[in-house]
């Protein structure tokens, strides 16, 4: 137990200073590319995390990343909508039998189709309300829409290369 | 009552979400207002010097660059001394130069973050209060705008670059001397729109154009860039595609400019201003 929680918080940092020393330093093609892989920190939360406890990680999460990048707020609401969502989409991929307690919403645990569907439908919603919420005008609604699919895109590629780096199949404990 | 307490125990999340959320976008739109950003965000210190540490390791991999470009400024400004130019002749009386004085004063600073991707972008300076910055001071490099400090910590500032959607500033073609305002549309980093420029004054590509000095955030005739395009589809006005002079993508070292005039020039046009609104309520 205290183990997975300090694993979490130590993950969540790691992911944001990543984010913000590294990966937010790629500039693709003018900034249609934008990959925000720190939402792998609230992606991998464990199935028995509390709906509120989720939410409120989420806007913590949310509210640190906007302080390395750009106006307070922003990520906040994305992380918010996030971790609203999460908990139902990991409902609606449940197994017919639920989860029991020794998985995680990991590649190795529950398989890559469930793994990609859940990270990609999350990664989906974060990447469109905040790109929505950032720019906030519909005059060239298709280069935004072509911006969240390719972002969402490659966030999702960066994560599950990721989870394949640092998990391996025996020793995935949290 | 006993069923507003079981609605808000099945609804409870929801009610929530809408709370947290509620928090989220009042930060949003309370710091998106311009002159309102009394909330100092990534300028805050502990981030600030995240970011410089990083700044100091990859500056170091990039020195032989930076040398270059240091070298060259040098070189140009030494061409602009005053021995190097020669009088030509004086057919009036000198008169001794008590009337100039100094209006601007420049102070170096690094770069120590900064984003060229995103729809608001910042940068982060390794200079704050106590090295005498204050918001709404200028910033330009080798020459050319980047962008006017928008927020202040005590050992860093963030800038509002040009490259932000609401960035906006006042300036001159230099063949036809026409003002127009400065904006950026998002999208490629090196391009900016001169608009509001009527379609009857003339405007071709190659021309330059300069600050006008109207503002207090810049000196008068500060490079901003190159004409690449005049584009006149739409009915009235000029859109300018501007290549800009500042490279955003390889900023390091930039210098702040601090009006010693700027409070004289605001306090002047606010009394007017005041007295205007004044008399308009007569």
């Amino acid at each position: 137990m205290l183990q997975t929680v300090v694993i979490n918080i130590i993950r969540i940092i790691f992911l944001i200073l990543l984010q913000s020393l590294v990966v937010s330093r790629i500039q693709l093609f003018d900034g249609l590319i934008l990959p925000w892989v720190y939402i792998f920190g609230i992606l991998m939360l464990p199935f028995e995390t509390p709906r509120w406890l989720t939410l409120f990680i989420a806007f913590a999460v949310g509210l640190l990343m906007d302080y390395f990048s750009g106006p307070i707020g922003l990520h906040t609401s994305a992380c918010v909508v996030l971790g609203y969502m999460q908990p139902i989409v990991q409902k609606i991929l449940s197994p017919r039998e639920g989860y029991d307690l020794t998985q995680r919403p990991t590649v190795q645990k529950m398989g890559l189709a469930w793994y990609l569907t859940y990270a990609g439908v999350l990664s989906l919603i974060h990447h469109g309300w905040f790109f929505f919420m950032e720019v906030f005008r519909f005059s060239d609604f298709f280069y935004q829409l072509l911006h969240i699919l390719l972002s969402t895109f490659a966030t999702l590629v960066l994560m599950t290369i990721g989870q394949y780096l640092i998990y391996n199949s025996k020793s995935s404990q949290s | 009552m006993r069923n507003i307490l079981v609605l808000i125990q099945r609804f409870y999340l929801f009610l929530l979400f809408l709370g947290l959320q509620a928090v989220a976008l009042v930060f949003l739109f309370k710091n998106n207002n311009y002159h309102q950003s009394e909330f100092i965000h990534h300028s805050s210190d502990w981030v600030g010097g995240i970011y410089s540490k990083r700044a100091q390791m990859s500056e170091y991999l990039r020195l032989g660059e930076i040398n270059d470009q240091l070298s060259l400024e040098n070189a140009q400004l030494r061409s602009q001394m005053p021995q190097n130019f020669g009088m030509i002749h004086l057919d009036v009386d000198s008169v001794r130069d008590s009337i100039t004085f100094q209006r601007y004063t420049f102070m170096t600073a690094k770069v120590v973050n900064s984003s060229v991707n995103r729809e608001k972008n910042y940068i982060t300076l390794d200079r704050g209060w106590n090295g005498g910055v204050k918001p709404d001071m200028g910033v330009i490099a080798a020459g050319n705008i980047v962008g006017v400090v928008r927020s202040v910590s005590e050992h860093f500032s963030v800038v509002m670059p040009v490259l932000h959607s609401d960035f906006k500033a006042s300036v001159k073609l230099k063949k036809s001397g026409a003002f127009g305002s400065l904006v950026w549309q998002g999208g490629d980093a090196s391009i900016a729109d001169v608009i509001e420029i009527p379609k009857n004054i003339p405007a071709a590509p190659g021309d330059t154009v300069f600050t006008s000095g109207f503002s207090t955030f810049f000196p008068a005739q500060m490079m901003v860039g190159i004409i690449l395009e005049v584009d006149d589809s739409d009915n009235d006005y000029h859109l300018i595609r501007v290549r800009l002079g500042a490279d955003f993508r390889k900023l390091d070292h930039v210098l702040i400019v601090s009006d010693i005039l700027k409070e004289e020039q605001d306090k002047l046009i606010e009394g007017v201003e005041n007295q205007d609104a004044a008399n308009s309520r007569h």
